[in-house]
């Protein structure tokens, strides 16, 4: 129900700067995942929109008001913790009851809502129970159901699916999406998992260092990653990196093999000092003499697909193959990148080089 | 308490050795006490100590008759429920304050003014009292109490609100709660017992000190242990009515510690088994 706007925001822990210097901007009803690797700064951002940390510098805005100075308890913002940071004294209802009595709304019309909310999330059984005698996905639910009641301007969700075992987690993150269709409320949510940055998302922002590497929908971080830390952060298992040396039309691989040039890749850049970067279910396997040879020293079947972790052009990589090809360790096979799927990398700056097709 | 499997009996011995020896120290005066409080006066402090006595009531009864100790127990209420809900109504802010912005300082000033000795007080209480006449009264005895009370409630509670995880406060931020509010409806309710704790231990020193009601208090506003220090005269002490006196002023602590016991021991112990 509004936008957000941060314009060159710092935050510092005392000496420690932990946001140097942030632009963002989250449109109104957006769903944006913030995703980077553990001390990123992902809470920290999180604790700013929140208003439970002031910024360094810079401005923050919700809608069309500038909120620096706003404490949390004015900036109309439901938060769900990653402890889920329940009333321990109170029961579900009231735990839900508690931010409307702060409004002074009418007692009827905080039942209307409990009730709603509670039909929604399906926690009507235990709305007279303590959190103490919820199992931790009930908790969840009533975190959520807290956050649902209010109808805020913004929904800030700090990794709420940590805590959950990894069926639980599959289902709630479906469920956070319907609602996120349902409720049409901006929403910003913090992980650290890819996964559920890809599968929730209309925005990923994903960050390091507490500095924004790249923001796009998740196709976009998927298939253009802007440098080598996305292209390794986004995607499981990660992409493969081979250090290559660009010949004319021939990319030179550590050992001596070569692949020919995907004409996709062009760049007009030749010379030493490149990455090349594969994911796993980017490479094909070919016959004799059409790829890189590639012993396998390990193989995982998941199923639907089988993972071999194979020794080739010096390097470990993994690809991701049919499990018909039944792949046995110890063995050899012959990859090649699927045409239009690889990725060329300065190593240098660590930049995605752009082909000449503009992709 | 179930027994774990590492446990060698031995420590068992050692435990309860121990505890024998606490009760010992500690029970040892106490039995003394109460003992010779139903002694007739002159045995009280023949030594060896008599153990096979005929119990009388009459020190009792004479304390009854010569001392209005009804009031002065009236009084010892009065004094230490009134300092104790002083101490309360600043502690509890103090120790959620302290706590939350994690600036102890203030707390540490006041443990110091609790440890240094009371005597220190006694000159400038006295002549600040006295300018605004109000020697004798309960109030100077109240406010001079909360000397006792304040430290043990900010100190008592500290660890119950630091127990208490931060996020539950920021989540009450966030659902717009002041911070008034803050700490009425989340942070007093989660430190109930520790209010409990630190109410009752507040109740008991205050209700032991002796020094300031001594000075700061007439016939008519005395306290119960100040009173009972009439006894000892120069010469010629009256031991019986002493310790009768002294085992009525102990009773009202140690039934309140046996009442929330249960409490005490979970209140003391808090930090050093976080549950
Ligand atoms: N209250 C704090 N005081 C000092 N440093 C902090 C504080 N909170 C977080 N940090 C530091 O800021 C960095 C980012 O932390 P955080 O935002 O929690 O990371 P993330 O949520 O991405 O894991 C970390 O290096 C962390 O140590
Ligand atoms: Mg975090």
């Amino acid at each position: 129900m509004a936008s957000i706007s941060l314009r060159n925001v710092v935050k510092k822990y005392g000496a420690a700067t932990v946001i140097p210097d942030l632009n963002l901007e989250i449109e109104d009803e957006e769903f944006i995942v913030l995703v980077g690797p553990s001390g990123c700064g992902k809470s920290t951002l999180l604790r700013v929109l929140a208003g439970l940390e002031a910024i360094d510098g810079g401005d923050l805005m919700i809608g069309d008001r500038r909120v620096n100075d706003v404490p949390a308890a004015k900036r109309d913002i439901a938060m769900v913790f990653q402890d889920y940071a329940l009333y321990p004294h109170m029961t579900v209802r009231q735990n839900m009851a508690f931010a409307l009595e702060m409004r002074d709304l009418p007692a009827s019309e905080i039942n209307a809502k409990i009730d709603a909310a509670a039909k929604l999330l399906d926690i009507h059984p235990y709305l007279d129970r303590r959190p103490k005698a919820l199992s931790g996905g009930q908790r969840q639910r009533v975190a959520m159901g807290r956050a649902i009641v209010r109808d805020p301007q913004v929904f800030l969700f700090d990794e709420p699916l940590s805590n959950l075992d990894a069926k639980l987690r599959g289902q709630v993150r479906a469920e956070i999406k319907t609602l996120s269709r349902q409720l049409r409320t901006t929403m910003v949510f913090v992980t650290h998992d890819q996964i559920e940055a890809m599968t929730m998302a209309d925005r990923i922002v994903v960050m390091k260092s507490g500095v924004i590497q790249q923001v796009g929908t998740p196709e976009e971080v998927y298939e253009a990653p802007i440098n080598l830390f996305v292209a390794s952060f986004i995607g499981s298992p990660s992409m493969n990196f081979l250090p290559i040396t660009l010949e004319g039309e021939q990319l030179r691989l550590a050992g001596g093999d070569s692949l020919p040039l995907d004409s996709g890749l062009s760049t007009g850049v030749s010379g030493p000092d490149l990455i090349l970067g594969v994911r796993p279910e980017h490479f094909e396997v070919v016959p004799e003499g059409q790829g890189i040879p590639a012993e396998i020293m390990l193989v995982e079947p998941l199923g639907s697909d089988t993972l071999i972790h194979v020794r080739a052009a010096e390097q470990d990589l993994i690809a991701r193959v049919s499990p018909d090809l039944r792949p046995v360790a110890g063995g050899s096979v012959f990859l090649r990148p699927i045409a239009g799927k690889a990725h060329l990398f300065d190593s240098a700056t660590e930049m995605r080089l752009i082909g000449k097709n503009g992709k | 308490m179930s027994r774990k499997p590492s446990d060698a009996p031995w420590l068992d011995w050692v435990n309860v050795a121990l505890l024998v020896l606490a009760g010992i120290i500690v029970m040892t005066p106490t039995a003394w006490m109460i003992l010779s409080s139903f002694k007739p006066s002159h045995e009280v402090t023949a030594y060896p100590p008599t153990l096979v006595f005929s119990p009388t009531g009459e020190n009792y009864a004479t304390l009854t008759r010569q001392t209005p100790f009804l009031s002065y127990a009236v009084n010892s209420l009065i004094v230490t429920a009134g300092s104790t809900i002083l101490g309360l109504l600043f502690g509890a802010p103090a120790a959620f304050v302290a706590s939350w912005t994690r600036i102890t300082w203030p707390a540490v000033v006041a443990l110091m003014a609790r440890m240094a000795p009371g005597t220190l007080f006694l000159l400038p209480w006295y002549v600040m009292f006295r300018q605004v006449d109000m020697i004798g009264s309960y109030w100077a005895l109240i406010l001079t109490h909360a000397v006792i009370t304040l430290p043990i409630v900010i100190w008592v509670l500290l660890p119950y609100f630091d127990a208490i995880p931060r996020s539950i406060f920021e989540a009450a931020q966030v659902d717009g709660c002041s911070p008034f509010r803050i700490f009425r409806r989340i942070g007093l309710p989660l430190v109930s017992s520790g209010l409990a704790v630190s109410s009752i231990l507040a109740f008991v020193f205050s209700w032991n000190f002796f020094l300031f009601a001594l000075v700061l208090s007439n016939a008519q506003t005395k306290t119960l242990i100040a009173a009972s220090f009439n006894f000892i005269g120069e010469g010629s002490t009256n031991w019986g009515g002493l310790m009768a006196a002294a085992t009525i002023i102990a009773l009202p602590p140690l039934i309140l510690a046996i009442v929330v016991q249960r409490w005490l021991i979970s209140g003391l112990t808090l930090g050093a088994v976080k549950g």
